[in-house]
């Protein structure tokens, strides 16, 4: 939908009625046009998530060395690299406090 | 207007009886009294409720001036290739002044045409620039944005952008070529 829409044609909506209710197929296809619109417009706006994957507040510097610059599995290795480079300073500033 | 698509539009009686009455009612502002997009989605008649009412609300209410976002919606619509949105036109818009003639200017090569504003030709770019060259919507284009515009209009444009792009392409892909 995002980059051939042009491909998603009758033949194409007829091989998603063998495997789906109309009223499934209208969910997905809405749900993916939101998913488009926005994501592409959240994409130009240059920010990061709120926390890590553990759940913890972060800023937006430490978000953008977490996640990188584009997007991508949770599980590269620079994020673990990230990760684990953030928890060896948390662990740090605990020991001198 | 009825286009054909792969989808069916639900009656509008079992459209009404799935609680949306008040959406295909509201929806012939875009001048489709037959509501066909509020009907199609009608079969998820939770979406239904909740994208048309976020459209809505993005192009009828805010601080951007009403026909302004007519153009854009319609400059969208285009870009995403949906023929059903790019033939609709905004009752309201038509009253406040908006022209057939203006539509097109817009649709032509606006960024040389003067009877659009700078804030205007800026808008035009970011949608067009959204979907064409993302890249491109960046920390610069934001600042210049800043100049013309204040954040919160900024951000009602791009929710304004996204919701109905997303939408159009939806539907570009429901009906027959």
């Amino acid at each position: 939908m995002q980059f051939t829409p042009q491909r998603i044609d009758a033949a194409f909506y007829d091989r998603l009625r063998q495997h789906y209710t109309e009223s499934e197929i209208v969910e997905l296809g809405a749900f993916i046009g939101f998913n488009v619109g926005y994501h592409t417009f959240f994409g130009t706006l240059d920010f990061y998530p709120m926390f890590s994957p553990a759940g913890e507040l972060l800023s937006q510097e430490d978000s953008r060395l977490i996640y990188g610059d584009t997007p991508g599995s949770l599980l590269r290795p620079e994020v673990q690299a990230a990760l684990a480079a953030r928890s060896d300073r948390a662990a740090d500033t605990d020991a001198a406090g | 207007m009825t286009p054909v698509t792969a989808i069916e539009p639900l009656p509008e009686t079992e459209a009404h009886q799935r609680g949306l009455a008040s959406r295909i009612e509201s929806f012939a502002v875009l001048g489709d009294d037959t509501a066909t997009f509020v009907r199609i989605l009608a079969r998820a008649p939770a979406y239904a409720e909740a994208i048309w009412d976020a459209m809505a609300e993005a192009l009828f209410e805010g601080n951007v001036d009403h026909t302004l976002k007519e153009i854009i919606r319609i400059q969208l619509a285009n870009l995403a290739g949906d023929p059903y949105f790019s033939a609709l036109r905004s009752r309201r818009a038509i009253e406040e002044g908006l022209s057939e003639e203006r539509i097109q200017a817009a649709l032509g090569d606006y960024r040389d045409d003067p009877q659009f504003s700078d804030p205007e030709k800026w808008a035009l770019d970011y949608a067009y620039q959204m979907y064409r060259t993302p890249e491109s919507v960046d920390a610069e284009f934001y600042e210049r944005g800043k100049e013309l515009w204040s954040e919160g209009q900024i951000m009602e444009l791009g929710g304004l952008i996204a919701v109905h792009y997303g939408m159009q392409v939806f539907m570009s892909t429901v009906q027959h070529r």
